[in-house]
């Protein structure tokens, strides 16, 4: 379990973490989705104490980082960039940190070949792939069997054979009844790994909720309209207030706010006759987007407006 | 292929020894960590012959007073000390450089019992080594010994303090050392400050115009520290001066104040800083 609570970090005069407050709750994978920029990786060195917030605070199992006694039997962590010295071999690496918490060699070895790394565990670190450097990362967080896993970006730089595995580690991990948060900006991965989400942007929670309601809330949100009166039809619908219209081709509308028989009715009701009519699936990506879409540090035009031109004129 | 299929591992608190034992492997099992210190322990003997050898060709004319076995015995230290501080330094900000730290600081987020771990692992590599650079240096030099009028002799006060100070000396400048590279986070920093301050720094001060301030450069680290090894007659080979202003042990005390110092600076920017 890990609770963020107002939670804020400022570098000089930027912001980079703005106040987020979220929990992230055990026997599920939580997703930690944002673009770069929105204070993921720093908010996750926050979580561990390797930065100190500016206000705020977070707790892991109950307590903050540094108070737990042993804290790789808490939280096993893995942080975006290397964090591995290039000259000591992997299994040194392991058994460096294994003596800080007292945890025997037949552990280290056991990490070592659930991690896959066992031909190379006595290969200097220098030498691995970033593939390989993910996989001694997840090795280093598993080393204390911890309840709680914060692993940032953890598939960048596998093949499809370790995404596929840290799929099924975290799943399993999550299906023990441990506290797995994960952070990404794959969402397509993220539709497979995680049953939750927390998105960011600009350093703020902009959703926290289970994968299909972030999904749904986009979903249900847009019906196709296709007809050749595209523009008398738009004009009708832009009058009430509730409703955005967009004009997607010349014959063609993609209304959200009003369901399909609503929207039916509404054609019937000014004499247009309709070609087709169809709710839009949106994915996670679209939901993503939508979320994060006024949060992006540098975006091209302002969002939210409510028609195009051409369905409005 | 899941976690749980294993036993449940023992999983212990962080410990001060468990912190030491983990940097203690930490530096032996880096290959640089054993030619640095094969480096820092062949100089002393191969120093140790050289001088005696060419004490050896004068010894007739030289003034038996000037004749200071451990003095040219242990006259390698000079190398020895850029070679310690050069790990010492590497030791703490190679951390920093690769991102090593982050693995550290993450097993032991209290993060002032590593400092202290780590200090202790340098000092304690550094005494070694310098037991064993010096002892190597004494047997290397003992055939050579007669021939060049001197001895060795552990029962004279001056020789045991000269003899026994290597070791000393050697572990308080890389203390020292240590202290610098943990503030500084930086290699080329770490390096370029403390073998600036003992090559350049240090000696300059004997050739400022002020006797004040060349009395000044005696109270600094390795002036100071250096004291231990100098003969009262002969001064001193590390800093080349025969400056008497301090006492060979009040100078060693004045090189662990800095190194102290230096720790100190080093333990309130860790406490502060993000990693």
């Amino acid at each position: 379990m890990i609770e963020a609570q107002h939670l804020t970090k400022r570098y000089g005069p930027r912001t980079a973490v703005d106040g987020m407050t979220f929990t992230v709750r055990p026997g599920r994978v939580t997703g930690f989705l944002g673009p770069n920029g929105a204070g993921k990786s720093t908010t996750m060195r926050m979580v561990v104490g390797l930065d100190r917030p500016t206000s705020g605070r977070v707790t892991v199992n109950g307590a903050p980082y540094a108070r737990h006694r042993a804290p790789l039997g808490e939280v096993g962590v893995l942080l975006d960039a290397k964090a591995v010295h290039p000259g000591r071999s992997a299994r040194a690496h392991l058994r460096a940190l294994a003596a800080t918490h007292g945890i025997g060699d037949a552990r280290v070895d056991e990490v070592v070949e659930l991690a896959g790394l066992g031909a190379v565990a006595h290969v200097r670190a220098g030498r691995f792939s970033l593939g390989m450097g993910q996989r001694l990362g997840i090795a280093a967080a598993l080393l204390g069997d911890p309840a709680t896993l914060v692993l940032d970006e953890p598939v960048n730089g596998l093949d499809p054979e370790g995404v596929l595995w840290v799929r099924t580690l975290l799943r399993a991990l999550a299906a023990e009844g441990r506290t797995v948060l994960l952070s990404s900006h794959l969402m397509s991965e993220m539709a497979l790994t995680a049953d939750h989400l927390v998105v960011v942007g600009r350093g703020r929670v902009v959703a926290d909720a289970p994968v299909a309601d972030v999904v749904a809330r986009a979903g249900t949100a847009a019906v196709r309209v296709r007809t050749p009166e595209a523009a008398r039809l738009a004009a009708a619908l832009v009058r009430d207030p509730a409703l955005r219209v967009v004009s997607t081709a010349a014959d063609t509308l993609e209304v959200s706010g009003a369901d399909a028989p609503a929207l039916a009715a509404a054609a019937a009701g000014i004499g247009v006759v309709l070609h087709e009519l169809a709710p839009v699936q949106a994915s996670l990506e679209d939901a993503y987007l939508q979320l994060t879409g006024g949060e992006v540090e540098y975006r091209a035009a302002a969002p939210g407006t409510p028609t195009t031109p051409g369905a409005s004129r | 292929m899941t976690a749980t299929a294993l036993p449940r591992p023992r999983v212990h608190p962080v410990t001060f020894a468990r912190l030491v034992r983990s940097e203690h492997l930490k530096l032996r099992t880096l290959r640089s960590t054993w030619w640095t210190l094969a480096l820092a322990v062949a100089v002393l003997p191969l120093m140790a012959v050289m001088r005696t050898t060419s004490v050896a060709a004068i010894a007739d004319e030289a003034d038996p007073a000037y004749l200071v076995g451990p003095v040219y015995v242990t006259s390698g230290v000079m190398l020895a000390q850029l070679v310690l501080c050069g790990l010492a330094v590497v030791a703490v900000t190679a951390e920093y450089r690769t991102g090593q730290v982050r693995s550290t600081l993450t097993a032991a987020p209290t993060r002032l019992p590593v400092l202290g771990a780590q200090l202790l692992v340098v000092v304690v590599t550094a005494l070694v080594t310098g037991v064993v650079g010096v002892l190597a240096a004494w047997a290397a030099a003992a055939p050579l010994l007669g021939e060049a009028r001197m001895t060795v002799d552990l029962t004279q006060p001056e020789h045991l303090r000269i003899m026994a100070g290597v070791p000393l000396y050697l572990a308080a400048v890389a203390a020292f050392a240590y202290g610098v590279g943990a503030a500084l986070r930086s290699s080329a920093a770490g390096i370029a400050s403390v073998l600036g301050l003992v090559f350049v720094v240090e000696p300059a001060f004997a050739y400022l115009p002020s006797e004040a301030l060349q009395r000044l450069g005696a109270y600094l680290p390795t002036a100071a520290g250096s004291r231990l090894l100098t003969s009262d007659v002969l001064g001193s080979v590390v800093s080349g001066s025969r400056d008497t202003t301090l006492g060979p042990w009040a100078g060693y005390g004045v090189l662990l104040a800095w190194a102290a110092l230096a720790v100190g600076v080093a333990a309130v920017l860790l406490r502060r800083r993000d990693v």
